[in-house]
């Protein structure tokens, strides 16, 4: 038997996961795509056409619904299994056991957490098109991009990262109450319906908002799509995203730990 | 001699409770097993044998003391120790998203086999398990016997050195515990594969292991081989007495008889009698029977048995700390 690195089971362990998941894949796509439809139709849709919402409303709201749907579905796909896992089949017990680091299944958790956010931010693409497309002005350059893939790519960390900590917090009888009393809030006050910059007038607001990393996420992804606007300065949103990942990151190993090892 | 596989020295777990206050679990418990041993860990329910396992097994951090395997402190290097390890849970924890295939080839990749291997050796311990059949099910379907025969498939499925059985025929049927039995006999005679089992079922021990423990809160009490256990009984040979009904009467007169060290009433019917000789002693108890107005319905004589050197142990905590084996 060859000595096994921890890159190999890492993969193994990411197969694993994304075989479960594919598996369930049509209960995957509901769940991701309802919110985003849901919010897109009333707020990109049926608002605005009815003279409710601005014209324009659309357009600031893209960006938004990119930023949810992906930590939205980071957190959720990080942090269901992990809390069923632990607490109720235990049924991760065999994947500690590999003579690998403990660390490398919660990194393969994080890694599947973000392909599935990605899956959730592509996803809000084509509700997008189909209810709003003719109200989209993008402002995409070759520049932008690369800048937009880097936020796409880091923004997803840390919603695995924060779906790592929940995941080891939250106990599956409590996973009903995660959505009115996290996932709604963070949406809520995200900078999905309302640019950071336009609470001015709601300073308290303002800062309160700022404790929410879906926050930086729209911020940094409404000034690269839609071009300077009125979002917060890029050098911010980049640092909160990275500082929030970090955080989440070295709390959410550290709870791992402690769960993986009791 | 060479190294021990598996030494544990001055192992401590407390835990605290809801309430606050704290649980001693495992009480400064030291032993050490030998490469090709079978060792049983023989406790009442609650004596803190699966909390032992989950120690030495990197899951669960001890509160003080050390555990070595192959003469490494595990909390220096737990992935050398997982490496070596293979267990079978005290409940449920095969993957259940995965059908019993894939349980076994994925455990088989998490160890270094190469897929192919894995996939062979998963087939022919699906055929030997009586699975084979089920082989494309999610073990979320398996009844309770399937998943313990999975289970005991899986954590030999890499050919651990050290292999932890925690009661693993808990509701298994009698050929089942024969096919694991002859599993684990074979690893253990091909590969010098060292085994620590926990058990409830006194005859898997009596028939198999090399040194017992019993294990009583936390403490181990005794620890040998079986003849060196028996010692500790106040008789090598037993009379095993069953009647109708035990009564008050009878037993005044056993315990009158010179030749009779202990009674052990086991229940309303049945009695274990510890005598002081070797010798006729059949001849000597019979007699006392026929005066009483008891039916005698079964009497035999045979050595002690580990059930009863269990039940005597536990119910004599303070007397005996035998160590003949730490
Ligand atoms: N995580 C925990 N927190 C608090 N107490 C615990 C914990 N795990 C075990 N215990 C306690 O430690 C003691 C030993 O438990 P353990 O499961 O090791 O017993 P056992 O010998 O395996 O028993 P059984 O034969 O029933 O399997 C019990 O009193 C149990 O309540
Ligand atoms: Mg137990």
């Amino acid at each position: 038997m060859r000595n096994q690195t921890s890159l190999n089971v890492f993969w193994i362990m990411v197969k694993r996961d994304l075989l479960i998941q594919w598996r369930n894949w049509a209960e995957f796509i509901f769940r991701v795509v309802m919110l985003p439809f849901i919010l897109i139709l009333t707020y990109g849709y049926v608002l605005p056409k009815i003279g409710v919402l601005p014209a324009s409303f659309p357009n600031d709201l893209f960006p938004g619904m990119v930023g949810m749907s992906l930590l939205i579905t980071g957190i959720h796909g990080t942090a269901v299994p992990l809390s069923m896992d632990f607490n109720n089949s235990r049924e991760i017990e065999d994947r500690l056991q590999a003579p690998v680091p403990v660390m490398v299944t919660a990194w393969a958790k994080m890694f599947v957490g973000m392909i599935e956010s990605w899956i959730g931010a592509l996803l809000v693409l084509p509700i997008s098109l189909i209810f709003m497309g003719q109200s989209l002005r993008l402002h995409l350059t070759t520049g932008n991009i690369f800048l937009l893939l880097l936020i796409l790519l880091l923004s997803s960390f840390a919603s695995a990262a924060l779906g790592l900590l929940v995941g080891t917090i939250v106990k599956p009888n409590q996973i009903a109450a995660m959505f009115p009393g996290f996932l709604m809030p963070v949406i809520f006050t995200g900078a999905i319906f309302f640019s950071w910059s336009a609470l001015v007038k709601l300073p308290f607001y303002q800062i309160l908002v700022l404790v929410n990393p879906l926050v930086y996420i729209n911020e940094a992804l409404r000034h690269t799509m839609l071009g300077v606007g009125n979002a917060m300065p890029l050098t911010y949103s980049l640092i909160g995203i990275l500082a929030f990942t970090i955080l989440m990151g070295v709390l959410g190993m550290r709870r791992f730990r402690k769960m993986a090892v009791r | 001699m060479t190294k021990p596989l598996l030494e544990v020295h001055n192992l401590r777990k407390v835990f605290k409770k809801a309430d606050g206050s704290q649980h001693v679990a495992v009480d400064d418990i030291s032993f050490h097993l030998e490469t090709g041993e079978i060792f049983s860990f023989l406790g009442p329910n609650g004596a803190g044998k699966s909390t032992t396992i989950n120690m030495i097994t990197t899951q669960l951090t001890p509160t003080s003391g050390t555990i070595k395997i192959a003469g490494r402190d595990i909390r220096t290097d737990p992935i050398n120790a997982r490496r070596k390890i293979g267990i079978v849970a005290q409940y449920n924890n095969l993957d259940r998203g995965l059908t019993a295939f894939e349980n076994l080839v994925y455990h088989g990749r998490y160890f270094g086999m190469t897929t192919q291997a894995a996939e062979q050796r998963a087939n022919e311990l699906l055929a030997d398990f009586g699975l084979s059949e089920w082989r494309q099910d999610y073990v979320k379907s398996f009844s309770g016997g399937m998943a313990q025969r999975l289970k005991i498939a899986r954590a030999i499925m890499h050919r651990p050195q050290l292999l932890f059985l925690d009661e693993p025929t808990t509701g298994l049927d009698p050929a089942y515990r024969e096919i694991l039995w002859d599993h684990v006999l074979r690893l253990n005679r091909q590969q010098q594969t060292t085994v620590f089992l926990t058990t409830h079922y006194m005859e898997e021990p009596e028939r198999f292991s090399d040194h017992v423990a019993i294990y009583q809160q936390g403490k181990i009490r005794a620890l040998g081989t079986i003849p060196e256990l028996r010692q500790l009984v106040p008789a090598a040979s037993i009379v095993y007495a069953t009647v109708d009904a035990v009564t008050a009467p009878l037993l005044q007169e056993l315990n009158q008889q010179p030749f009779i060290k202990e009674i052990l009433q086991k229940d309303e019917k049945n009695l274990a009698i510890f005598p002081n000789t070797d010798d006729q002693i059949l001849q000597q108890v019979l007699p006392i029977f026929e005066q009483q107005p008891v039916k005698l319905e079964n009497i035999r004589l045979s050595f002690a048995s580990l059930d009863d050197i269990f039940v005597h142990v536990t119910e004599h905590p303070t007397e005996m700390e035998v160590k003949a084996h730490a």
